[in-house]
């Protein structure tokens, strides 16, 4: 008997643990929904795999401040602190140390480099910060050039360099970021001179600020902070050739304005994707601005206030990912700027960050840089889950044109997230191609879709008109007969009054 | 059946406002029974238009409806504009009596139950396309009561339009002083109590 109890309890232990063990992210995914509120989701993605420098065994990655991943599944990180660039191939063994170069017949070396970027013909290029200058070095780390400084009448004479982050597109422009400035991105020709600044953010006052100003003194005024436009802190490059900027230095109030208008224009955008022109292009057709968090304390509580974003990472049919530094969460938004997923978040567990600072992606997966407390880089290794797969598949089905192929992803959504809005517009649009008109209202419900719920609807209604057309015509025609009775016996009355 | 000749009357009144709120005085054509009818309809009015008009229309959370708010959010301002109008017509040659400001007052909401409670069912059958209609009847309806509590404040007090268009800014600003005095008696009750409540624990805890 007592060993039949102990047999069945340990029995249900196991079953308990193992349960347990499946559900490893130590972070509760979910999404906002058309209210604004937050609601659980399953996780997309989790981690399964953390290195650190002495993991791969070249030390501690000191202050490492990007990470990039070419096309050929290269890694290359930028390890700050140790004015060095890492490069790593795609099973996390180190390929190569790139801590020096010739140039001139005269060894080089970099100062605190911040920025790595990989052209698709494999040219390296380096924003050498300390150094004021970006290097160009072959596959192989032999020097190819150097572009320094920008010269231009615009730019002040006092102006220091700070390169920190840059693209090169396929006509080998490059657009730099650089600490301090304000005035958007440096775009450098192929030839490496400085020809203009694009993209610049908009300047954002409110009526209220501009009233205020009339009343001050001229020292008053000389002592406000100038209206400036917010600085871009990074840079990444879709395969189409358009840019993506992030900033993280737009003020709380204006982001809450935003959230509270649904705001779809780019006046506050902390992530942009700009074309050749410099012009905002990203679709932001979501319920709410792509701008991170949507309900956070301004202030004052543990972690209060915005997102802020410093990396942007791209993917197909206009998928980007967007990484939170303040409250260590990735948000993932499709090419209409909806929310799919948001994950991580801040922690000492196998999965959270203390300062991350850059996000990739490698094949399907995540890869995080986390600069951590003691201020070493460490890198986690997100893989998706069958439900983040799913997702990806509906959305990527959908831009394929692919429709059937997307319903039946979507529907297999909402077999693991019944608060999926996406899931339900997606589902809804279908019935609306199958003429199935009611059936799509109620879906367009489920996702507080209006729009569609009123093309949905106008198309049942002429159905329903249609099919009682004899009925509605019948009851007009015996109403206004029985009308004209009726003032003819009136007026008969009165007649013989 | 005087409440029903009364809410009778409010057809006439609506397009006759001079006239009718003039019969609405003197000629006894409206009751307080009836105007009681005519608020608790615009509260009636404003619940059903949260919770039943379309869902084009309707951008409320509907998991957050309350009922009760709603209700206070109709009759607590009708409440106040009849205190701060009688508390200020009365020391500003008013001829208006309490009874007078609540029957005025209450007739001159009723294009907002008129127009609104017949919306609420078409806002049912028609699509986005056809919204502007819906969004003019129901700036239409805030309109025209506006201009009926600006009537029927003018003809009950037997003021000029100017005096009415000060009163009326007065009326509102007195609104607010109410508003401000009851949160302060409020706050100094609590204050009291809490007091109260102290010594009693203290003494409670001691013997």
């Amino acid at each position: 008997m007592k060993l039949r109890v102990c047999l069945i309890l340990s029995l249900i232990l196991i079953v308990l643990f193992t349960s347990v063990a499946m559900a490893d992210a130590p972070y509760g995914s979910y999404t906002y929904d058309y209210w604004g509120d937050p609601v659980p989701a399953p996780a997309p993605y989790v981690p399964t795999r953390l290195l650190d420098g002495d993991a791969l065994g070249i030390g501690p990655l000191t202050g490492a401040s990007d990470l990039f991943i070419s096309d050929d599944n290269k890694i290359y990180i930028a390890d700050t602190g140790n004015n060095r660039i890492v490069v790593l191939n795609s099973s996390w063994k180190v390929e190569r140390i790139i801590d020096s170069f010739v140039k001139n017949g005269q060894q080089d070396t970099f100062n605190s480099p911040q920025g790595v970027f990989v052209t698709e013909e494999d040219a390296l290029y380096i924003a050498d910060t300390g150094n004021a200058r970006i290097i160009e070095l072959t596959s192989k780390g032999e020097f190819v050039r150097e572009i320094g400084p920008p010269k231009a009448d615009i730019i002040p004479a006092d102006f220091e360099y700070k390169p920190t982050a840059l693209v090169v597109d396929r006509a080998k422009r490059l657009y730099v970021i650089a600490q301090g400035v304000n005035q958007g991105i440096m775009e450098f020709d192929s030839e490496g001179t400085f020809r203009t600044y694009m993209g610049a953010p908009r300047v954002s006052a409110n009526l209220f600020q501009y009233f205020v100003r009339l009343f001050y003194t001229d020292e008053q005024l000389s002592r406000t902070i100038d209206f400036v436009p917010t600085e871009y802190n990074n840079i990444n490059m879709d395969k189409d050739g358009f840019i993506y900027a992030t900033t993280s230095s737009i003020s709380v109030y204006d982001i809450q304005g935003a959230i509270a208008a649904r705001a779809t224009d780019d006046r506050v955008a902390p992530v942009r994707k700009l074309n050749a022109t410099g012009t905002d292009i990203l679709r932001r057709r979501g319920y709410f601005p792509p701008v991170g968090d949507i309900t956070f304390y301004s202030r004052g509580y543990f972690e209060g206030g915005q997102s802020m974003f410093y990396d942007v990472c791209l993917d197909d049919y206009g998928i980007y990912s967007v990484l939170d530094n303040r409250r260590g969460r990735i948000f993932t938004y499709d090419g209409d700027s909806n929310i799919l997923f948001i994950f991580g978040g801040k922690g000492n567990r196998l999965g959270q960050f203390n300062n991350p600072v850059a996000l990739s992606k490698l094949g399907e997966n995540f890869i995080v840089l986390d600069r951590s407390i003691s201020g070493h880089g460490q890198i986690t290794v997100f893989e998706p889950t069958d439900y983040g797969r799913l997702v990806i598949k509906a959305v990527s089905s959908h831009n394929e044109g692919n429709y059937q192929e997307a319903t039946a992803a979507w529907q297999e959504v909402l077999k693991y997230n019944a608060n999926s809005e996406l899931a339900y517009i997606g589902m809804g649009k279908s019935y609306l191609d199958q003429d199935e008109f009611y059936t799509a209202m109620e879906y367009f419900k489920l996702g507080n879709k209006r729009d569609y719920y009123s093309k949905a609807f106008k198309l049942y209604r002429k159905e329903v008109i249609a099919d009682y057309f004899g009925l509605i015509v019948g009851c007009i025609v015996l109403l206004s007969v029985a009308l004209y009775i009726r003032s003819k016996i009136k007026s008969r009355r009165e007649v013989d009054l | 059946m005087e409440v029903l000749r009364g809410l009778r009357y409010v057809f006439y009144l609506i397009f006759h406002p001079f006239n009718g709120f003039w019969d609405l005085k003197h000629e006894k054509k409206g009751n307080l029974g009836s105007a009681f009818v005519i608020v608790g309809l615009l509260g009636v009015t404003f619940i059903l238009r949260r919770q039943a008009t379309g869902f084009i229309f309707n951008t409320v959370n509907l998991l957050e409806l309350n009922i009760f708010v709603e209700i206070m959010s109709v009759i607590l301002p009708f409440a106040l504009w009849c205190v701060a109008n009688w508390s200020l017509t009365t020391l500003l040659d008013g001829e208006g009596s309490i009874k007078d400001i609540i029957i005025t007052s209450a007739y001159a909401l009723a294009p907002l139950v008129i127009i609104n409670l017949p919306l609420i069912l078409v806002s049912n059958v028609i699509t986005l396309d056809e919204g502007a209609f819906y969004y003019f009847f129901i700036s239409l309806s805030v309109v025209w009561a506006g201009a009926l509590m600006l009537v029927g404040t003018s003809v009950v007090h037997q003021y000029s339009m100017t005096k009415t268009l000060f009163c009326t800014v007065a009326i509102v600003i007195g609104m607010g002083l109410i508003i401000f005095i009851g949160l302060l008696f409020f706050s100094l009750i609590q204050q009291v109590w809490s007091f109260i409540y102290t010594v009693y624990k203290e003494i409670s805890l001691r013997l």
